[in-house]
């Protein structure tokens, strides 16, 4: 699968680099939850200089391949962008992109002597490994204990479509090479089971559990987890998926695996069955249009009642017509079902994709009840000395803000070892 | 569909139908190409500079190159071009064809010579031929062929006159233009001499030498030929207000009929070359660069300016500024203040990095409503603010005695 989106030109760069009006005190900068220094970058695009466009975007943010592919700039720094004043927002994260995709990363880094004692890193996604890198650059020495591979959902999960895998890996390779002093391969539950002289422990796991649909039908042979579907596909195997598939949900993954489905077979039908409207859908706007271009279709305003199986394999769904009622805590509008207006869609396979939940790992550690781990301003849980961060925080979220909660959280945990600011 | 006036001008007893006429350059040295300008519109040709035997034009190419922001657009551009390679003959040729199929246009020449009898032969030739006005050019930058090698005619006050003179003796009742260099010490001596050599009128100004690049990998510069470069004669809106400075100077201190040239790239530019004393006002770049198609906007643009501004003939313009051009030490000292209008301000903050770094720090920065505010105590009105206001937000307050006055910059 090649990737979709095309990195700019360099007169297309120039272009869009000469739109933006260099703002003083930058809001873009300010909407990044990484606080890449923006107008900066853009400057070096102008004078030609893309190495200390690296540099600058690279100081600020430690995912920069990812960043410049898969950040949804609608939500962050676009949304702030004085430019959109006079006409239309800076394509910011495709000149961010046509950046990293015109650099290599720096070879031979100066760094600090890594003598300043271990700190434990549970998980290797975008919020460890920020963590990692800052801990790194500051003198201390990151283990990073992951089980499966170092990169988190982008690499294992995001389509190879819009990040493909040799990025991912440059990526990694040079955040692995230069600022992790180990890799310790296992699943770490609780706190009992890190072992060995660490200053300080960073909990990074992200959310690994799916969520469940709760209707008749799920152990039907062909109901599977989207984010199942998602990392074997970035594996670089098939799906194994039939020719009529329907995918649960609303939001990125959903749309995500319906993409990626659609892709990997063009004959089949895949359709995004979904309880509220196009306005409700909770994806990325870059990502709606990509899964629509593709040729992902959209069931809008159907309830999943019930799979419908022959023989132990899925045959089809049965949903229920919903009318959009007054808008709920989401702030969305809630769907409402409509008596009688139940109706069939056969299919070969069932996607779920509505949503993740945290595990009741790291009993130790006091949560919140949805078993997210509660932190203080500090990133520091109930426990004192140990941190926490990313989706296990927060929820479901992006990369750079997993990122800016590493970066948050290497500088909380110096703090917390060296005292002072 | 709106009413038009009526854009025709007489320029030295020849008559124009709007003040745009072709320059010397290349739109007017092939006989295919100036003919499709004077179809298109264009109201006059002033064909590409000829001259006589004896002087070997050696062209090198590639011979354009040129300057602006990152992304390819011309704001300046360059050119190492000299004089026609065609002969007087070949030149004579086109001027009776152009005639004959324009009777209507003016048919001009340039010409450009080293001695008396060159010149003269030239002019007679010209005005044989049925040019209507013989433009001589005194101030080609590249490849001199004046008096004095590596200087341009017009460079010398004294060989300014004395060439004028030969040139106007043939010319007899054939209108006779000089076209000078801004690149002088002193412009209204040169003007004077033309004035007092007999010319009919004075085309300001010729292209500004100029080095267009450097190649920072190569260190060869721009136009690159094989490795060498040579200066550039510099056009284009990049050279306007230097134009706009020379026509200016000359028009308050010469009384001599002048031809704009040098920088205008639309009627906009065109008004301001006669508002400060141009009779009608000469194009090369900009059809260069878009084509003889930009006539249209230059004639529409003006005649639906004239039509706003109540003005019946474009002639209404010529000198219009003049009076308002004083020197720094005549000027009023109004107490000036910034004035930004805050409902049309997009924060953007850069009239405050502009004024902490460069001007007076006096203006102040609310970061969470993004809005810049002027401390009237601290400003002083330099308008460097105003300047780098992407969306022309701030306009410059003055006063004097409790009578209010604005700067805006129309754009």
């Amino acid at each position: 699968m090649e990737e979709i989106e095309k990195t700019l030109t360099k007169e297309q760069a120039l272009i869009e680099a000469e739109r933006c009006l260099y703002c003083y005190d930058a809001p873009c900068e300010k909407a990044c939850p990484a606080h890449v220094p923006i107008p900066e970058f853009i400057q070096s695009i102008r004078s030609g200089d893309l190495k200390g466009g690296r540099e600058i975007i690279e100081e600020a943010h430690p995912l920069i391949e990812s960043c410049g592919r898969i950040c949804p700039e609608e939500s962050f720094c676009q949304s702030a962008c004085t430019r959109a004043q006079i006409d239309s927002p800076i394509k910011i994260r495709e000149l961010h992109r046509y950046i990293t995709d015109h650099t290599d990363p720096a070879e031979n880094l100066d760094l600090l002597p890594a003598d300043k004692g271990k700190i434990a890193i549970i998980g290797g996604g975008p919020a460890g490994l920020a963590c990692a890198r800052e801990l790194r650059r500051m003198g201390y020495e990151p283990v990073v204990f992951e089980k499966k591979q170092l990169g988190g959902v982008p690499a294992q999960e995001i389509s190879p479509t819009r990040f493909p895998r040799e990025i991912e890996q440059k990526e990694v390779k040079f955040l692995h090479q230069y600022f992790i002093t180990d890799v310790k391969d296992g699943k770490v539950k609780s706190l009992s089971e890190i072992k060995g002289d660490y200053k300080a422990i960073f909990i990074a796991t992200g959310l690994i559990n799916e969520l469940d649909l709760d209707i008749p039908g799920t152990d039907l042979n062909g109901v599977h987890h989207a984010r199942e579907i998602l990392r074997k596909v970035k594996a670089g195997n098939n799906s194994g998926l039939g020719k009529r598939i329907g995918v649960i949900g609303g939001g990125n993954v959903a749309v995500e695996v319906a993409s990626v489905l659609m892709l990997e077979d063009p004959k089949r039908d895949v359709e995004v069955i979904y309880r509220r409207g196009l306005k409700e859908l909770k994806a990325f706007k870059k990502e709606i249009e990509e899964a629509i271009d593709v040729g992902v279709t959209f069931q809008f305003l159907a309830i999943p009642k019930e799979i419908k199986g022959e023989n132990g394999k899925v045959s089809g769904i049965v949903v229920t017509r919903a009318h959009l009622g007054e808008p709920d805590e989401s702030g969305r509008r809630h769907p409402e079902p409509i008596p009688n207006s139940d109706f069939f869609i056969p299919l070969s396979d069932v996607v779920i994709a509505i949503g993740q939940k945290a595990s009741d790992f790291f009993p130790e550690v006091e949560k919140d009840r949805k078993g997210l781990i509660k932190v203080n301003d500090d990133m520091m849980t109930s426990v004192k000395g140990v941190f926490a961060g990313g989706d296990i925080v927060r929820g479901a979220s992006t990369v750079v803000e997993s990122v800016a909660d590493g970066k948050k959280a290497a500088k909380a945990i110096v703090k917390f070892l060296e005292g002072g600011e | 569909m709106y009413k038009k006036k009526d854009l025709s001008i007489d320029f030295l007893g020849i008559h124009l139908d709007s003040p745009f006429v072709l320059s010397a350059a290349p739109p007017t040295d092939e006989l295919e190409i100036a003919y499709n300008g004077l179809k298109a519109g264009w109201a006059g040709v002033i064909l590409k500079t000829t001259s006589v035997d004896g002087n070997p034009v050696n062209l090198k190419y590639p011979m354009m190159s040129s300057f602006g922001p990152m992304h390819k657009k011309v704001v300046g551009l360059g050119n190492i071009d000299l004089i026609s390679a065609y002969h007087i003959d070949e030149v004579e040729r086109r001027v009776k064809a152009l005639k004959e199929a324009f009777p209507n246009k003016m048919i001009a020449a340039s010409i450009m010579g080293a001695t008396k009898e060159q010149w003269q032969t030239l002019v007679w030739r010209l005005k044989k031929a049925g040019a209507d006005l013989i433009e001589c050019s005194f101030s080609c930058p590249q490849g001199s062929m004046g008096e004095e090698p590596g200087k341009m005619l017009a460079q010398s006050v004294e060989a300014t006159e004395k060439v004028t003179r030969w040139v106007k003796e043939a010319a007899g009742d054939t209108p006779v233009l000089i076209k000078i260099t801004p690149q002088v010490t002193d412009i209204v001596e040169v003007a004077k001499a033309v004035k007092r050599g007999g010319a009919d009128g004075i085309t300001a100004s010729n292209t500004v030498p100029s080095l267009l690049g450097i190649d920072i990998k190569t260190f060869e510069p721009y136009p690159n030929v094989f490795g060498k470069g040579a200066y550039s004669g510099l056009s284009g809106p990049a050279i306007k207000p230097l134009t706009l400075r020379t026509i200016s100077e000359i028009a308050k201190n010469v009384d001599i009929v002048i031809s704009g040239n040098g920088g205008a790239f639309n009627w906009r530019d065109a008004v301001e070359f006669m508002a400060v004393g141009a009779s009608n006002v000469q194009f090369c770049t900009l059809p260069m660069h878009y084509g003889f198609r930009t006539i249209r906007d230059l004639k529409d643009g003006l005649a639906h300016y004239l039509m706003d501004m109540g003005f019946n003939s474009p002639m209404d313009i010529v000198g219009k500024a003049l009076p308002n051009i004083e020197s720094q030490e005549e000027l009023p000292s109004p107490i000036t203040r910034a004035e930004i209008n805050e409902d049309k301000c997009i924060g953007c903050g850069l009239c405050y990095a502009a004024c902490s770094d460069g001007g007076h720090l006096a203006i102040e920065w609310d970061s969470n409503k993004r809005r810049p505010h002027v401390n009237e105590d601290k400003c002083v009105g330099c308008a460097m603010c105003m300047q780098v206001c992407p969306i022309d937000a701030i306009r410059m307050k003055e006063k004097i005695d409790g009578q209010l006055h604005y700067f805006v910059e129309e754009r």
